[in-house]
């Protein structure tokens, strides 16, 4: 019956096709790819990423009007930028969109800032916030006329980013020149986006029970069904696995796993040594197994929720004991001590004396510019004002787990938060331990966390991708 | 000559308003149906880049049937196809089969039986149907979740009296049939109710005194005349069923409808294979209603000539304690929900519901409700309290803007088409319009949507986050229930009354609004409610067609996923709260209601 049905199907697709007159002459993979096939395809995907890094710089003629404007942004400084930006949107409505919602709060701050240049400047403005991966389709719709709706945009998803609107052309980088002194470049030498902050998600559990999370492969050990947004429906997490599979984080599990005891060895030898023909198919380093292996067992695992706040609302409360999971370490600022929620059931794994392995996952917001912006001076003055003053970042920078990318402004936010100390109360008492946050620098030496790779990310989407939906997840079906 | 008789039989034609409307509006419902189809159909076949079309392809533009040959035949033809269509179908006849019985059963209870309480009963059953549906579904989740068995932090029962449910009930297929029964059950009553409450009683009474037992009279008699009511209840649900994506989503199924947007990002093609899928569906439930309708035995339920039905008595004991047994269960599904919403606005964390065991109120809070700035870190998530707080005001008005413009289009071009099409009953195209603005409603809503939002994406017409869009959609979507409503009426009144106006030369626009309008006030005011009611709530259809914080649904789940259940609920009461008024408003002015007196007799 089955084969009726695909049968039927098919025929009535041939049928579309020859109607339409439309049928691709190029052979067709499928995402049934043989195994054995992968390793050529993701070569061939690396050396597409290669090719297009080494794409020679455009020629001035060839550059679009968006890009000459980019370049020439990027040499003028901060306030030369602002004033080009008051001439062109002086009385105007700036429409922005992004992954993040703040970007609604500083655009106010940005307003007032070219006010203070000139008092007689105003400008109205709209930031949307799409929902479920919305914002590729938006952005990809808005290119597709000759003066888009949107100045700019705040995106998530390195992967996506990069195979969806980067090589397609949809979306500029913009590098702005107080971004480039601080983090001791320029504009022509930085190669890939602008970050305006890195967030982490860091691996928590709950700590009113008796249970030890002291190696990132407790996360997947047998019984454990740690609490993590669904991979379907936040793609970034799964950006996640696929940088565990990059030669530098398998080799971190790797470690992780050889400081685990011999019992726990014995339970995790057996995955990997399933997963060695499978990492020489993909195409991965010498420790690709122990990535492939910390992956399935996660996969098959994981407890999907909708979000990161209900991980968290789950992680504080008495009842969740020994609950784990790996969640957005901001979300820990909005818990309310109560008698059945406290901050002190949580901990933070990677905080812990002893703790071995990855600590958690970075990922950034990166700023761009979209190719037929309507308001590209404003929108990349509003990019410079955002990555390079303190105001421009504090809707973000009022938060814990987020860290600019400028290291000048990343100091002065600490410097007026103090989040290293966030978890003290106003009588200098170390109240709530897990939420000082240790920084940037702690979280990527000591604290092993995973950062997102946008090439490497795109350029394994379909084969660990691939691989990845095939294993079966942890669900009621 | 000729062209001067072709001349004189169009303006003949034309001189007829019902003419008028059936070919202004066969040409623009054809469009607004068939546009958004073709639309869907063409993203099926074109190269996304960064998609799996891309990879397979080698290429980033142009068009290719790689979507079809990998969605039926790759390793994950199971994942992604099978096991969602599976899974959908199930929820579909569950669900249809639930609000079947508890509706219909409720309707019987109600229209002929001697049951207590009747009135109030009637009222509050509609209830799961003027909340969004997803709003039960964490209302289950609060009250069944436990962490040993579902991980997450202890509902209600696991709380307070140390309740563990087992995992099919929490997640699944299960709770998701039920829910999602429970939310159609109320048109299964509406539908089944009016015809027990005009059944002529006639045949029942000769089975009576032929003494044919109680069985045989329900299963040869009454259950065939209903049979009608039944057909519609499952041509209404089938399609919202398989359509639905927020119940299955929060209570963890996997159906074609959480496939499509889970598949989207990267297998963009395919999950508009899947929206054709699900349109399909809605096209062969059409056609088998029609096949159904040429075929199906002719009852008739409304005679005008039926004495008194006779009321089963349930006895003295019986009719209290069947009445307690509808009103405990009907307080669990309409008002504990609302209980529950308020609640959660007061608890200091997002179901943190420590002041129930530790007996201590302080454990309460009105920050949710009071915090008038968003600067101070009060656990608020970065939001300003719920009376200060512009997102869910804006959406509010937004909202408010979509059902009012959707009621008074859908209600106005359905009431006209009804009317067109009673007056041209015997005509095809008149038939071919009926069809044709019926059809979208038998369309899953997340695969309407996702068409629109396919159409209204190009290069010369951008209409993502508008409301003109969600005004066409739903327009478009609800025509329907105006229509349907329309005809059903119109079909009762005979064509002489507006003959005699005619004959005196009463002018069409006098005819409509002196004669039809107030006739069929009650049939044509429920036209307009209905497309209110279902706008102002309506996730599935508006989801890929606007950001949140735009209306107040996709605000709602907004909160609703990031766990902020106190936002999430707030605003459900704000939905419930305008409804009621809204229903009460027309009641008075108009007499009309939902339930329209079938609680009453």
């Amino acid at each position: 019956m089955k084969k009726k049905i695909v049968s039927l199907v098919l025929a009535g697709t041939m049928m579309a096709m020859t109607l339409a007159g439309c049928g691709s002459s190029e052979p067709q993979n499928t995402s049934s790819t043989p195994a054995s096939a992968a390793g050529s395809e993701e070569q061939k995907n690396n050396e597409a990423v290669e090719a297009s890094k080494e794409e020679a710089p455009k020629e001035e003629e060839n550059l679009s009007e968006i890009e000459k404007i980019i370049k020439e942004a990027e040499g003028m400084t901060m306030e030369e930028l602002a004033k080009k930006a008051i001439e062109e949107s002086n009385g105007k409505t700036f429409y922005g969109v992004g992954n993040s919602s703040r970007g609604k709060t500083a655009l106010p701050l940005f307003i007032e800032y070219l006010q203070s240049i000139d008092s007689s400047y105003t400008m109205e403005y709209e930031w949307q916030q799409p929902k479920n991966n919305k914002i590729f389709e938006q952005l990809t719709a808005d290119s597709l006329k000759e003066t888009g709706t949107f100045a700019m945009t705040l995106i998530q998803d390195g992967n996506q980013i990069e195979s969806k609107m980067v090589q397609p052309g949809i979306l500029k980088t913009y590098i702005p020149k107080e971004w480039a002194d601080a983090n001791g470049t320029t504009a022509d030498a930085y190669e890939g986006f602008l970050p305006l902050q890195t967030l982490n998600k860091v691996f928590m559990y709950n700590c009113t029970g008796d249970a030890v999370y002291d190696n990132c492969w407790d996360f997947v050990a047998e019984g454990n069904h740690s609490l993590y947004m669904d991979i379907d429906s936040e793609i970034v997490g799964k950006n996640f696995l696929y940088m565990l599979t990059e030669d530098k984080y398998a080799a971190w599990l790797k470690e992780a796993f050889e400081a685990l005891d011999d019992s726990d060895k014995a339970y995790f030898q057996p995955v990997i040594d399933e997963m060695k023909s499978e990492a020489e198919d993909l195409g991965l380093g010498a420790d690709g197994a122990y990535a492939l292996a910390w992956i399935k067992l996660w996969v098959e695992s994981y407890n999907a929720q909708t979000d990161d706040g209900p991980i968290c609302n789950t992680l504080v409360t008495d009842s969740a004991t020994d609950q784990s999971g790996l969640l957005v370490y901001s979300k820990l600022r909005s818990v309310e001590e109560s008698a059945g929620v406290s901050l002190n059931n949580i901990k933070v794994a990677a905080y812990e004396d002893g703790y071995t392995g990855i600590g958690g996952y970075g990922y950034c917001h990166y700023l761009f510019v979209t190719n037929n912006s309507p308001l590209p001076w404003t929108a990349c003055a509003f990019i410079a004002y955002m990555t390079c003053t303190e105001d421009g970042f504090s809707a973000w920078g009022k938060d814990m787990g987020g860290y600019s990318s400028n290291p000048e402004v990343a100091t002065a936010i600490e410097t007026t938060y103090q989040h290293s100390k966030g978890g003290y109360n106003e009588a200098g008492e170390n109240v709530f331990e897990c939420k000082n946050d240790r920084g940037y620098d702690w979280w990527t030496t000591d604290g092993e966390l995973v950062l997102e790779d946008p090439e490497y990310c795109a350029s394994v989407a379909f084969t660990v991708g691939s691989w990845i939906e095939l294993l079966t997840k942890y669900s009621a079906e | 000559m000729n062209s001067k008789h072709m001349a004189n039989r169009v303006k003949t034609y034309l001189s007829k308003p019902q003419n008028i409307i059936l070919l202004l509006f066969g040409i623009v419902l054809t469009f607004t149906t068939v546009a958004p189809i073709v639309a869907i159909v063409k993203d099926t076949l074109i190269i996304h880049p960064g998609t799996i079309d891309a990879h397979l392809t080698g290429k980033t533009s142009g068009y290719t049937v790689v979507n079809y040959v990998d969605l039926f035949t790759s390793k994950l033809a199971k994942t992604n196809l099978w096991k969602p269509l599976w899974n959908t179908l199930l929820l579909a006849v569950f669900t249809c089969t639930i609000s079947i019985l508890y509706g219909g059963f409720f309707a019987f209870l109600v229209t002929r039986t001697n049951l207590k309480f009747k009135k109030y009963l009637s009222s509050i059953f509609i209830f799961p149907y003027i909340m969004p549906q997803w709003t039960l579904a964490v209302v289950w989740q609060n009250v069944f979740n436990s962490n040993a068995v579902v991980g997450t932090s202890n509902g209600l029962l696991a709380s307070l009296f140390g309740i563990e449910m087992p995992k099919w009930w929490c997640q699944g297929l299960f709770p998701s049939s039920i829910v999602l029964g429970l939310h159609y059950a109320p048109f299964a009553y509406i539908l089944i109710g009016g015809i027990f409450r005009n059944m002529d009683a006639n045949l029942e009474e000769a089975a009576t005194i032929l003494d044919t037992p109680k069985w045989k009279t329900m299963f040869r008699i009454t259950l065939p005349m209903i049979k009608p009511a039944i057909l519609s209840t499952i041509l209404l649900v089938f399609g919202s069923a398989m359509g639905s994506y927020p119940v299955p989503h929060y209570l963890g199924l996997t159906t074609l409808s959480t496939k499509y947007i889970s598949l989207n990002s990267k297998y963009t093609g395919e999950a508009s294979i899947l929206a054709i899928i699900m349109m399909i569906f809605g096209v062969a439930i059409l056609t088998m209603n029609q096949v159904s309708l040429k075929s199906r035995k002719n009852y008739t339920t409304v005679t005008g000539k039926s004495g008194q039905l006779s009321k089963i008595n349930l006895g003295k004991v019986g009719k209290y304690l069947i009445a307690v047994v509808m009103v405990v269960l009907t307080f669990f599904t309409s008002i504990f929900p609302i209980f529950s919403f308020a609640l959660e606005t007061f608890l200091p964390n997002p179901g943190d519901y420590s002041f129930l065991y530790t007996k201590d109120v302080s454990n309460l809070t009105t920050k949710w409700w009071i915090t008038n700035e968003n600067i101070t870190e009060n656990g608020m998530y970065g939001q300003k309290g719920i009376l200060y707080n512009e997102t869910i005001w804006h959406a509010f008005a937004g909202t408010l803007l979509v059902a009012v413009c959707c009621a008074l289009l859908a209600g106005t071009i359905g009431t006209l088409i009804g009317y067109a099409v009673a007056k041209n009953r015997r005509s095809k195209w008149a038939s071919y319009v009926n069809g044709v603005a019926f059809l979208p409603y038998l369309m899953p809503s997340i695969a309407v949507g996702a068409a629109f939002f396919i159409l209204f994406s190009n290069e010369k017409i951008n209409l993502f986050n508008t409301y003109t869009l969600l005004i066409i959609a739903g327009t478009i979507k609800y025509i329907p229930f105006a229509s349907r409503s329309a005809l059903n009426s119109m079909l009762q009144l005979s064509n002489e009354i507006e003959e005699a106006a005619i004959i005196q030369n009463v002018p069409w626009f006098k005819r409509m609004f002196r004669i039809i309008v107030p006739i069929q006030k009650s049939s044509i005011i429920s036209g307009y409610m209905l497309p209110f009611m279902t706008c102002l709530r309506e996730l599935s259809l508006f989801l890929l067609l606007c950001t949140q914080g735009f209306i107040l649904s996709t605000t709602l789940d907004y909160f609703d996923e990031m766990g902020l259940y106190a936002f999430s609920s707030a605003i459900n009461l704000i939905l419930i709260v305008t409804i009621l008024i809204f229903n009460t408003l027309v009641n008075k002015l108009t007499g009309a209601s939902l339930d329209d007196g079938i609680g009453s007799n």
